[in-house]
């Protein structure tokens, strides 16, 4: 079984590939709940420690919204959504027509809201590898949760934590309207799921 | 005065004498041991991420409670700190996520917190102070001149352990 630092450059190509497919399918998923022109940078595969993880994705102590599902069958792992106030107040203004000026102010029904986006996005992303590589996956209940960075990070480092000290992170942003704002779609699939969805793809070189 | 603040990382340790600091950012799951010599200032900080080290992964003890509470207090005596006068606090072991239908990640900070303790009452040291569970990120620090402990939390006030 390989590890996750001992994957080649074609494997890796391979993965920033099925990034690209879900993040384009998440995209379009967003952009039609939202009405808006949405662009998407090219996925990034890294591998790194669960220290750079969280710098790479920005200050540990940045208060940040999660939307986390498990995924499990063929494919284990952890999918997560995060997202500041501004990309959070975009969507809130269309779908609720209201705005927020820090998180305390969310509110039931906005958290409701933005939990179904994040499940939206999440399901397009799953359901077009799912199609691609012609396997099962399941998904759990959507989770939400604002907090610190560092302590969202945590929970897939967590789930990982007994397998491996490092973390495979393949990470989609959008671009709305032409504003960059901080959104990341990231999968972070398991060891053995890695091993199995680059053989399920022939690439797999042992 | 001494702005020398030394961060201890995901399973990691760090250990300093005052006038210095230690911080650890950002405290999900994981749980946060700050020990402290008052007598000889000095401190050590270790972040553990998981309960056991089930597969005798020697990689990094830091990683665990298990293996990490008795690494760290092994470097501290080494440093000349007594284990008799340790002060001993600690924070983390959030649920941050309500995951339905999967357990093993919701649980896990309620099981770190347990065997935390059970770890730190094998090696005989009491808990002065914690600020552990519920659902929210903490960062630690500790002040190896003082030895006092401050908790910082989202949405919350800073909190002196």
């Amino acid at each position: 079984m390989k590890k996750y630092e001992e994957i080649n450059s074609l494997e890796i190509d391979v993965m920033r590939e099925i990034g690209s497919i879900g993040t384009g399918n998440a995209a379009t998923a967003l952009s039609e709940m939202m009405n808006r022109k949405i662009k998407m940078t090219m996925p990034e595969v890294q591998i790194l420690g669960f220290n750079e993880a969280i710098t790479k994705l920005g200050d540990p102590e940045m208060i940040v919204s999660g939307v986390l599902v498990n995924i499990s069958g063929e494919l284990n792992g952890v999918m997560l959504y995060l997202q500041n106030l501004d990309l959070i107040n975009i969507m809130l203004e269309h779908v609720l027509t209201s705005k927020i000026d820090d998180f305390s102010q969310l509110g039931d029904l906005e958290v409701s809201a933005l939990v179904e986006i994040g499940n939206i996005m999440i399901s397009s992303y799953v359901s077009a590898i799912s199609k691609l590589t012609g396997i099962s996956i399941n998904l759990s209940v959507p989770a939400m949760s604002v907090n610190m960075l560092g302590g969202i990070m945590s929970v897939p480092m967590v789930e990982f934590g007994h397998q491996t000290d490092k973390i495979m992170i393949i990470n989609g942003k959008f671009i709305v309207e032409d504003k960059e704002v901080y959104s990341n779609l990231l999968l972070m699939p398991d060891i053995p799921s890695l091993n199995y969805l680059l053989k399920k793809l022939g690439v797999l070189n042992e | 005065m001494s702005d020398k603040q030394l961060v201890v990382g995901i399973a990691d340790m760090k250990i300093c004498r005052g006038p210095g600091k230690l911080i650890t950012y950002a405290l999900g799951s994981c749980i946060g041991i700050c020990f402290y010599d008052p007598m000889i200032r000095l401190g050590g900080m270790v972040h553990i991420m998981l309960p056991n080290n089930m597969e005798g992964n020697n990689s990094n003890v830091f990683k665990y409670a298990d293996t990490g509470i008795p690494a760290t207090l092994r470097k501290l005596e080494v440093f000349g700190g007594v284990r008799a006068r340790m002060v001993c606090k600690i924070a983390g072991g959030a649920k941050m996520f309500e995951v339905q239908g999967n357990n093993s990640i919701g649980n896990i900070g309620q099981r770190n917190i347990e065997t935390v303790k059970k770890v730190l009452a094998k090696e005989g040291i009491r808990v002065a102070r914690e600020d552990v569970g519920l659902n929210y990120a903490r960062t630690l620090l500790l002040d190896a001149e003082t030895g006092v402990v401050l908790v910082r939390s989202f949405g919350r006030k800073e909190l002196v352990l």
